[in-house]
C-alpha cells in the first residue's frame, strides 16, 4: 500500500501544479486579440495533456494489480541497470552543501566558498583521505579561479568584506587584473 | 557535387587554423575522457564543455562539441572490454562480446575490432552527414510556419516516443520542459506569463540552467544517494590495440554495411540516438547475422556492430540539426544550444548565410574520426588513468563545473539557483525514472513550436486544419503520429504476447494480468 502510494506522488504532485498553473494562466488569457488565440492557449494546450496523461496513470497504477509489477509500454532497449543502495543522508548532504554554496559564493568570495565546497562535498561523499582533499580543494579552486578570470573572461564573485580582500589578494598573486 | 567537394575541401582549409584545429584537439580528449569515466554520461560532459565556449567563436565552439559527441562515441569501448565497465549506456553491448573476448585472452584484438568499427562508423557517418544535409535544407526551403511547426513536432513526438522510458514519462517530461519555456515573456502579445510578480523570471528561464541543472548537477546528486560505488579498476590489465586482418575485415563486410545503415538512420529519426542505434545492430546481428548463434560468446561481429552503429548515429544527427534546426538527442540538443548562444539559428538558410562554417564542421568530422582512432591507438593507456581518481572528487568537480557554467552564462547568482533547483528535480526525474532528454528538448524547442503554430492560427485565420491539409506538413503529421503509436502498438503486442503465454512461464516482474 506504501509503495503504491509513493508511486503515486509524483504524478499526483505534477497533477496539482498543473491544475494550479491553468488557473495561473486565466490572469493573462485576456491579453489577446479578439478573434485569435490569446497568449494563454498554447501552455494551457500544455497543461491539458498533462493533466490528462498525469491522470491516466494515477487511474492506471492505482487500478493495477497488488501483486503485478505496473507494466510500462517500453520504448527501445534498456541498459541492464541493477538497483543500488539508496543514501538519503549522502543525498541530503549534498543538497545541503550546494544550496549553502550559493549565498556563500556572494558572501565569501568565489575562491574560497569554492575550496570549501570542495572539500566538504568530497567529505560527505566519503573520501577521507584529508592531504588529497585540501590539496585537490585549493588548487582546484585556484585553478578554477585563474581559467575562468583569466583565460575566460568570467567575472567570478568577490565576496563581501574581508573576504573582498582575500579574493583581491589571490587575484592579484595569480596576476589577473 | 563538384561545389559540395569544392566547400568541403574549404572547410579543411579552415579547420587548419590553430584554433580551430586546438577546438577539435581539446573536443577529441575530453570527449575521450568523458566516455571513460563512469560518473560521466556524454550529454553531461558536452554540456560542461559549453561555458568554455562563451569566449570562442562559433566554429571554434560546435568543431569542440562536435568533436567530443564522436569520440565519446568510442572512448566508452575501452572501459566496456578491458574493465567491464560501461563508461555510456550505448557501450552496454560491447559487454556481451567484447569482454568475453578479452577474457579468453585477447582483449588488443577485441580493442582492435573496436577501433576499426568506429573508424568504419565515422567516415560512414561524416560522408553521410555532408550528403544528405544540403538536399534536406534545399528541401527545408520550402516550408511555411505549418511546415516548421509539423517538423518541430515530429521531432519532440519522436523523442517522447524513443526517450528510453514509458511514453507517459517522456510525455510528462516534454510538458514540464514546453511549460519551462512559457515562462517570461510571450513573444506575440508580450503578455507576462507564470511571472508570479518575480522580476527574474521576466526574462524567461535559460535553457542553460535547466540543461545543466537537470544533467550535470541532478546526476551528481543521483551518485552521490548512491554514494559513489564504481567498481575499481583491475590496474594490472594490459591496454594495447591490435587491428585485424584485411581478410577477417573482409568477412565482416555485410555486419558493417547493415550497421552503418541503422547507425545513420537512427541518427536522423529524432529521439533514436546512439545508445539505440548500438541495441538495434546488436539485436539485428542477433537475427540475421552469419554467425547468430555464436553471438555472446566473443565473436568480432557482436563487437563491430554496436560499436559502428553508436558512431554512424553522429552524422545523422548532425543532418536535422544543421538542417532543419531540429535537435535530435540530448547532445545535439546542447550543440543547438551553442548555436543560439552564438546568435546563430541552423536551418536551411545557413548553408547561404553560414557555408564556410557548416562545411568547416563537416571537415572536422572527418579529421575527428581520423583523430579519435589515433588518440586511441596511441593515448588510451594515459587517458584510462582517470579511473583510479576517486569518483566524490570527479563529483565534486563536476557539481563545481555546473555552477560556474551556470554563472558564466550571465554572471547572475540567480541563475545558481536555478542551478540547484533543476539539479533537485533532475535528481527527482532519475529517481522516479523520468527521463530528462524530452525536458531538455522541449525547453530549446517549446518557444520555435509556439512561435510556428501561432504563426500559421494568425496566417490561416485559426484553421488548425492546415496542418494536415498541406502535403508536406501532412506527411510529417502522419510520421508523428505513427511515431506516437508506436511504442502504444508493441505495449499492446506485448499484451496479448503475455495472455498467450501461461503464468508459470513469464519472466518474474514482467507478469501481467488479463
Amino acid at each position: 500500500m506504501k509503495a503504491r502510494l509513493a508511486e503515486l506522488v509524483p504524478y499526483a504532485a505534477l497533477l496539482a501544479g498543473a491544475a494550479y498553473l491553468y488557473h495561473d494562466a486565466a490572469s493573462f488569457a485576456g491579453l489577446g486579440r479578439p478573434g485569435q488565440l490569446g497568449p494563454d492557449f498554447w501552455p494551457k494546450a500544455v497543461l491539458i495533456l498533462l493533466m490528462i496523461v498525469c491522470g491516466i496513470e494515477i487511474v492506471r497504477r492505482a487500478l493495477a494489480p497488488a501483486a503485478a509489477a505496473v507494466p510500462a509500454p517500453e520504448a527501445g532497449p534498456q541498459p541492464q541497470a541493477e538497483e543500488a543502495q539508496r543514501h538519503g543522508h549522502l543525498l541530503a548532504g549534498g543538497i545541503v552543501l550546494t544550496i549553502l554554496y550559493v549565498p556563500g559564493i556572494a558572501y565569501l568570495g568565489f575562491f574560497l566558498a569554492t575550496a570549501l565546497f570542495l572539500a566538504a562535498f568530497m567529505y560527505v561523499g566519503r573520501y577521507r583521505r584529508a592531504r588529497i582533499v585540501a590539496a585537490a580543494s585549493v588548487l582546484g579552486s585556484l585553478a578554477f579561479v585563474f581559467v575562468f578570470m583569466k583565460v575566460v573572461y568570467v567575472s567570478l564573485p568577490l565576496g563581501a568584506g574581508p573576504f573582498r580582500n582575500l579574493s583581491a589578494w589571490i587575484m592579484a598573486a595569480l596576476g589577473i587584473h | 557535387m563538384q561545389d559540395v567537394l569544392h566547400q568541403l575541401a574549404l572547410g579543411f582549409v579552415h579547420l587548419g587554423t590553430p584554433t580551430n584545429a586546438l577546438a577539435l584537439g581539446v573536443g577529441l580528449v575530453v570527449g575521450m575522457l568523458v566516455a571513460v569515466l563512469p560518473g560521466l554520461t556524454l550529454v553531461m560532459g558536452v554540456v560542461l564543455a559549453l561555458p568554455f565556449t562563451y569566449g570562442m567563436g562559433v566554429t571554434e565552439s560546435i568543431v569542440l562539441l562536435t568533436a567530443m559527441y564522436l569520440s565519446g562515441t568510442y572512448g566508452g569501448a575501452f572501459t566496456s572490454i578491458l574493465f567491464r565497465i560501461p563508461g555510456e549506456p550505448l557501450d552496454v553491448p560491447l559487454l556481451w562480446d567484447g569482454y568475453p573476448m578479452a577474457r579468453q585472452g585477447e582483449p588488443a584484438k577485441a580493442l582492435g575490432w573496436t577501433l576499426l568499427a568506429a573508424l568504419v562508423g565515422g567516415l560512414i557517418t561524416a560522408t553521410s552527414a555532408v550528403a544528405l544535409a544540403v538536399p534536406f535544407a534545399r528541401f527545408a526551403l520550402r516550408f511555411d510556419a505549418p511546415e516548421y511547426f509539423a517538423i518541430v513536432l515530429f521531432g519532440l513526438s519522436g523523442v517522447v516516443a524513443l526517450s528510453g522510458g514509458s511514453l507517459a514519462k517522456g510525455v510528462i517530461s516534454l510538458c514540464v520542459g514546453l511549460l519551462l519555456a512559457t515562462v517570461g515573456v510571450d513573444d506575440t502579445y508580450g503578455a507576462d506569463r507564470f511571472t508570479f510578480q518575480i522580476p527574474i523570471l521576466k526574462d524567461g528561464i535559460e535553457y542553460l540552467t535547466v540543461m545543466v541543472g537537470a544533467y550535470g548537477l541532478g546526476e551528481v546528486l543521483t551518485r552521490m544517494e548512491q554514494g559513489f560505488v564504481t567498481p575499481a579498476m583491475e590496474s594490472d590489465r594490459k591496454v594495447e590495440t591490435r587491428l585485424p586482418k584485411w581478410r577477417e575485415i573482409r568477412s565482416l563486410k555485410p555486419t558493417m554495411l547493415r550497421s552503418a545503415l541503422i547507425g545513420v538512420i537512427c541518427g536522423i529519426v529524432p529521439g533514436a540516438g546512439a545508445t539505440v542505434g548500438s541495441f538495434v545492430a546488436y539485436g539485428v546481428e542477433a537475427q540475421y547475422g552469419k554467425r547468430r548463434d555464436k553471438l555472446g560468446t566473443g565473436i568480432p561481429e557482436g563487437i563491430v556492430a554496436p560499436q559502428l552503429a553508436s558512431t554512424a548515429t553522429v552524422g545523422g544527427h548532425m543532418v536535422p540539426l544543421l538542417a532543419l534546426g531540429i535537435p535530435g538527442s540530448g547532445a545535439t540538443a546542447v550543440i543547438l544550444g551553442a548555436f543560439l548562444l552564438h546568435g546563430v539559428q541552423p536551418g536551411p538558410q545557413i548553408f547561404q548565410t553560414s557555408g564556410d562554417m557548416v562545411y568547416t564542421i563537416f571537415a572536422s568530422m572527418f579529421a575527428a574520426v581520423i583523430g579519435m582512432c589515433l588518440l586511441g591507438y596511441f593515448a588510451i593507456k594515459p587517458l584510462i588513468w582517470v579511473l583510479r581518481l576517486p569518483e566524490a572528487a570527479t563529483s565534486a568537480f563536476v557539481a563545481l563545473f555546473c555552477f560556474v557554467g551556470a554563472y558564466s552564462a550571465r554572471n547572475s547568482l540567480t541563475d545558481l539557483w536555478m542551478i540547484v533547483i533543476f539539479g533537485v528535480v533532475g535528481y527527482l526525474f532519475e529517481r522516479f525514472r523520468f527521463p530528462i532528454a524530452p525536458m531538455v528538448l522541449g525547453c530549446i524547442l517549446g518557444p520555435v513550436a509556439e512561435n510556428s503554430f501561432m504563426t500559421s492560427m494568425i496566417a490561416y485565420q485559426n484553421d488548425w486544419t492546415v496542418f494536415f491539409t498541406r502535403p508536406i506538413s501532412g506527411v510529417v503529421m502522419a510520421l508523428t503520429a505513427l511515431a506516437l503509436a508506436w511504442p502504444l502498438v508493441r505495449h499492446l503486442r506485448g499484451l496479448i504476447r503475455a495472455r498467450r503465454i501461461p503464468a508459470d512461464l513469464m519472466p518474474l516482474g514482467r507478469e501481467v494480468k488479463p
